[in-house]
């Protein structure tokens, strides 16, 4: 009898176990490159927001995307969504890259981060797709490339690794009602800006919301303000000039000068917390990317869009840096080298560039699109009018300083060295690590 | 030191005594607020809408109607309903595996005789000290390479094992406190060796399954870094790996958040309130016996 | 009996499934851990050996890690010794008691079974700039306003920053009632018999305290201790719940050994180095172990 009852027992465990074997065939079966079940190819697409609950209208417009291309090709591919925080995007990738599991299409920054997938081989190149049936020409010029674009140092060749989805400039939002209240003017360089800060600070307004708990949003500011200095980024790379150059000194300074218009919690806060003091109008100057048009309007209350001015960012007093260089970001999607079904993935990619979703990138998202779409300028957000002035008058851009430098650990590094500088530490002494970055890695 | 000194002290000490005994109450009752406060005001604002929440942070909740809305969307849009069941799934299979493959090799250490007995507890003891950090990415490596990634029994495999030091070392106390008659009466009635273990060890070692269920079961049902690193696809993420993030596309919407917070630790408060009492004499039991 | 209880083919047969899974997925990928810490190893590339490289660095020239080492042991030394004190106090009040010792126990053990992620996120809240604390701080007129008080999780002045201590104190409240649960096993073992004689012999209640019950709990120090010794040192779950990811990233000041694994190996995919790291980690929770078992328990009394 007592036998039974360990025999049982054994049972139970072996049938747990196999379970559990059962489950992983299963996951395997199911998983990232696609096995086909039932004649319908698996596409994985990888992305930085959760896209059911996200309330960024440009991500609501990625999500559009992939539901008209799931019914479109209903019964021969289907878009299987991983998605993560922003701040946890690159590790979820990286992790999915070693673990062979790379996702079919993936959104990714041109910059250090696309290198760190184009060099080895794990994204695919896209010339041939981009030269097929005139796709390439659908697109604004071929400059929207230029960041995705790679010489012989990618595993791949020379070539095209990353199609962009929308550009989104870095300018200064503001707040046409405080800044009537208190009597302020559109700054026009740094000297400016400090008197129309100085002047809401007197009416009792918190003059600019910043996030210094999100480091890459504070060291955006610090990028343009390096640059305003006259900083020229191919220097510190090749080695003509160090981290405690006197331009990256006096932007430090110019951000300690800047705190004192910060919001108190700025040091705490992370950058949905920062833009939300703007759009509950807490505040009247966001310094931020254009994404977050999409951001204000799709969270913010109704009617707010139409107090919102822009402004490019000031210039600097005294320096001989050209003052109309643009902070230009744009969302790119590349392809896995190892995709299973690369016809799928690049139909997908496609249903990101067509013209319902790059109507949709400038009359909801308030981003600049990147092809030749015709769009109606009077329902788009008002913001965006601004943006693509600014944008128009811009005479080169240039990249968020963190996704520009030598690697991601040395943009991060860079981030953490301005996030140092704002809390009051001195900034030749803040600036110590980038240089001992660069020193120990770059300029061997 | 529950011992009573009556009989040797006087009437002064008496009162003295009873003075002492109120403050040590008073004091307890103190840390008692400081331990359920922070849990009711998580609660209380959880069914608050957010802009009540942030003009008026402490106050207790007015708008009747709404009290549950943070909770339906946290369950539903957060994926934290299908993150509870995925953390219940693995969260139990780890804890009858790991109950049976460990208490068998605490029986064969405590009670089977093998000059090695001590060296083996010894090497699973070792378990207990080493930081699982420091094996994650070998296993995520080869895990990847066997397509277990991704998938729930490539979390339940690690956490039986990272289970099986504890329960190893708690069950070996328990079947060494079994008195050696009831074995012998056992063998001369023509006990075999696994029967002796179904018939006699596991039934006498009831309380020590408990602890080690339970202490085995919350820590799995918590555990974040593994999960973290392992799990990608939303549909199979657990608790804790949901909660981190759900705060994200949230993290301006802070009582959907706190609605999130109070999902992930309900199913464990309401376990350690029905089993309070008896993990903490067994946890008492094995703690000494070890 | 004995030749039963000693047949080979049954002690393999009860030991086996332990053995082999604890040996597959603990020790031998130990084993890979070490050998990858000797490598130059990124994701998509094969591990390339390069010896002690990775350690070299790891001491001479990464800032993170010395942030890292500073907080992981200033937890350590924090925790064992706060975790001594209160679980000792909490234990020798709760077995001085007569009514509600089980509600008072039960109410201080509850936080070791919650989820640190969710709990780190609660206490974010409490020690927010704007909600927590700084409101009722505003509420009571000790502050003009909540966002003009301390900035409890984001100061970084001072050689151990103040987020550090703040998180901390709340590993302090989640853990201490593990630790005042061991003692009051232990206490609760003691024979009586030892403490009416003390007080024949004129002993005060808090002389006998000092005087038997803290050698004769010795052992449980040792191994009270030890467990929070290695639970501070790869404590990762509140910091990565509780801190923006800025005051983690790198050059943030809040590092901890884990969190240095986890930046180094996912967000730069630099698993060599991130081994290396993990092996340090070992080591230094062996050498601690150790160490507290030699010079705590030193010699145990028959009770």
């Amino acid at each position: 009898m007592k036998m039974k009852k360990f025999l049982s027992l054994a049972v139970t465990s072996v049938l747990t176990v196999s379970m559990l074997a059962g489950c992983t065939s299963g996951g395997s079966d199911g998983g990232n490159n696609g096995g086909a079940s039932g004649g319908v190819q698996e596409l994985t697409f990888m992305v930085w927001d959760d896209l059911d609950a996200s309330e960024d209208l440009i991500s609501k417009g990625y999500k559009d995307s992939i539901e008209r291309f799931n019914k479109d090709y209903e019964g021969k591919y289907h878009v299987k969504v991983v998605s993560t925080n922003l701040e946890e995007y690159y590790t979820k990738l990286n992790a999915e890259v070693a673990a062979g599991n790379t996702p079919d299409v993936f959104i990714v920054s041109p910059g250090p981060n696309l290198n760190d997938y184009v060099l080895p081989g794990t994204a695919a190149k896209l010339d041939d797709y981009l030269n097929a049936d005139g796709w390439k020409g659908t697109f604004t010029s071929d400059a929207v490339f230029a960041g995705g674009t790679y010489g012989a140092e990618a595993a791949g060749g020379a070539g095209i690794y990353a199609i962009p989805l929308n550009i989104a400039a870095a300018c200064v939002f503001y707040n046409t009602e405080m800044f009537a209240d208190a009597g302020a003017s559109v700054p026009k360089t740094y000297s400016e800006l400090l008197t129309a800060c100085q002047k809401l600070k007197d009416k009792g307004y918190t003059p600019i919301t910043i996030s210094a708990g999100t480091a890459w949003c504070l060291s955006m500011v610090a990028g343009y303000l390096c640059d305003r200095n006259g900083l020229n980024l191919q220097d510190v790379k090749d080695h003509k000039t160090d981290w405690n150059d006197a331009k990256v000194i006096n932007a430090g300074k110019q951000i300690q000068e800047l705190s004192q218009y910060f919001q108190d919690t700025a040091v705490s806060d992370d950058n949905d917390v920062a833009t939300a003091a703007f759009y509950d109008g807490e505040a009247a100057i966001l310094i931020q990317g254009s994404w977050a048009i999409g951001q204000i309007n799709g969270s913010g209350p109704e009617g707010f869009a139409d107090k919102v001015g822009v402004f490019a960012f000031p210039a600097v007093d005294g320096s001989s840096a050209d003052p109309n260089r643009v902070i230009a970001k744009s969302d790119s999607l590349a392809m896995s080298a190892t995709s299973k079904c690369p016809e799928g993935a690049i139909a997908l990619i496609k249903y990101f560039v067509d013209d319902t979703a790059q109507k949709y990138t400038a009359e909801v998202g308030g981003k600049i699109p990147v092809t030749k779409v015709q769009y109606d300028e009077s329902v788009a957000p008002p913001e965006l009018s601004y943006v693509m002035d600014v944008f128009k008058n811009a005479s080169a851009t240039f990249g968020f300083y963190n996704e520009s430098l030598a690697d991601t650990e040395a943009g991060a590094t860079f981030d953490s060295c301005f996030v140092e500088i704002f809390k009051g530490t001195d900034p030749a002494e803040a600036l110590k690590p980038i240089q001992e970055y660069y020193e120990n890695n770059v300029w061997k | 030191m529950n011992v009573e000194f009556d009989n040797s002290v006087v009437d002064k000490n008496r009162a003295q005594h009873k003075a002492v005994q109120v403050a040590i109450y008073v004091l307890l009752s103190i840390l008692v607020l400081v331990y359920i406060l922070p849990l009711l005001w998580i609660v209380m604002s959880a069914m608050k809408p957010n802009s009540d929440f942030k003009s008026t942070p402490w106050a207790l909740p007015h708008d009747f109607s709404s009290l549950m809305d943070n909770f339906v969307f946290a369950w539903t849009k957060g994926h934290l309903g299908r993150a509870t069941l995925n953390s219940f799934i693995v969260a139990t299979v780890t804890l009858i595996i790991s109950l049976v493959v460990g208490s068998m090799a605490a029986f064969a250490i405590a009670r089977l005789r093998f000059k090695l007995s001590k060296l083996v507890l010894t090497y699973f003891m070792i378990g207990m000290m080493i930081p699982i950090h420091c094996v994650l990415f070998s296993l995520y490596t080869q895990f990847a390479s066997w397509k277990l990634t991704n998938t729930l029994a490539g979390l339940i495999i690690p956490y039986v094992a990272f289970s099986l030091p504890i329960t190893i070392y708690i069950m070996t106390g328990f079947f060494e406190s079994i008195p050696n008659e009831l074995f012998e009466a056992a063998v001369i009635d023509g006990c075999s060796v696994p029967r002796l273990f179904v018939t006699v060890g596991l039934p006498l070692a009831k309380t020590g399954f408990m602890v080690t269920g339970l202490m085995s079961f919350v820590n799995n049902w918590n555990e974040l870094l593994f999960a973290l690193v392992f799990i990608s696809d939303d549909e199979l993420k657990t608790l804790p790996v949901s909660l981190t993030k759900f705060v994200g596309p949230h993290s301006t919407n802070y009582t959907q958040m706190f609605a999130g917070i109070v999902i992930a630790v309900i199913p464990t408060i309401i376990v350690y309130s029905i089993f309070a009492n008896q993990i903490v004499e067994g946890l008492t039991a094995g703690a000494v016996k070890g | 009996m004995d030749k039963l209880l000693r047949k080979k083919s049954n002690i393999i047969l009860f030991l086996a499934p332990a053995f082999i899974l604890f040996t597959a997925v603990l020790i031998v990928p130990i084993g890979t851990a070490f050998y990858y810490s000797l490598c130059d190893y990124k994701i998509s590339e094969t591990p390339k050996f390069v010896f002690l490289k990775n350690y070299i660095t790891m001491f001479t020239s990464d800032a993170d890690m010395k942030t890292a080492f500073k907080n992981s042991i200033f937890f350590m030394i924090f925790s064992c010794v706060t975790q001594l004190i209160f679980g000792l106090v909490l234990a020798a009040l709760l077995t001085n008691i007569k009514r509600g010792r089980d509600f008072f126990k039960n109410v201080y053990y509850l936080p070791c079974v919650l989820s640190s992620a969710a709990l780190g996120l609660l206490w974010y809240f409490i020690f927010h700039p704007k909600y927590g604390i700084n409101k009722i701080m505003e509420n009571l007129g000790l502050l003009n306003k909540a966002s003009e008080g301390k900035q409890w999780l984001a100061d970084t002045s001072g050689f151990i920053i103040l987020p550090i201590v703040v998180i901390s104190f709340v590993a302090l409240w989640q853990y201490v009632g593990q630790s005042m649960m061991l003692y009051m096993a232990q206490i609760s073992g003691i024979s009586k018999d030892i403490y009416e004689a003390a007080a024949i012999d004129g002993c005060s209640k808090t002389q006998s305290f000092f005087r038997i019950t803290l050698p004769l709990i010795k052992p449980m120090v040792a191994t009270a201790m030890s467990l929070n010794a290695i639970g501070s040192l790869k404590f990762f779950d509140l910091i990565f719940s509780m801190l923006p990811e800025s005051m983690r990233g790198v050059g943030g000041k809040a590092h901890v050994l884990a969190t240095v694994i986890y930046d180094q190996g996912l967000r730069y995919s630099k698993y060599g180095y991130a081994c290396s790291v993990g092996m340090v980690l070992l080591a230094m929770c062996l050498l601690v172990t150790f160490l507290i078992n030699k010079f705590v328990k030193t010699e145990s009394y028959d009770m």
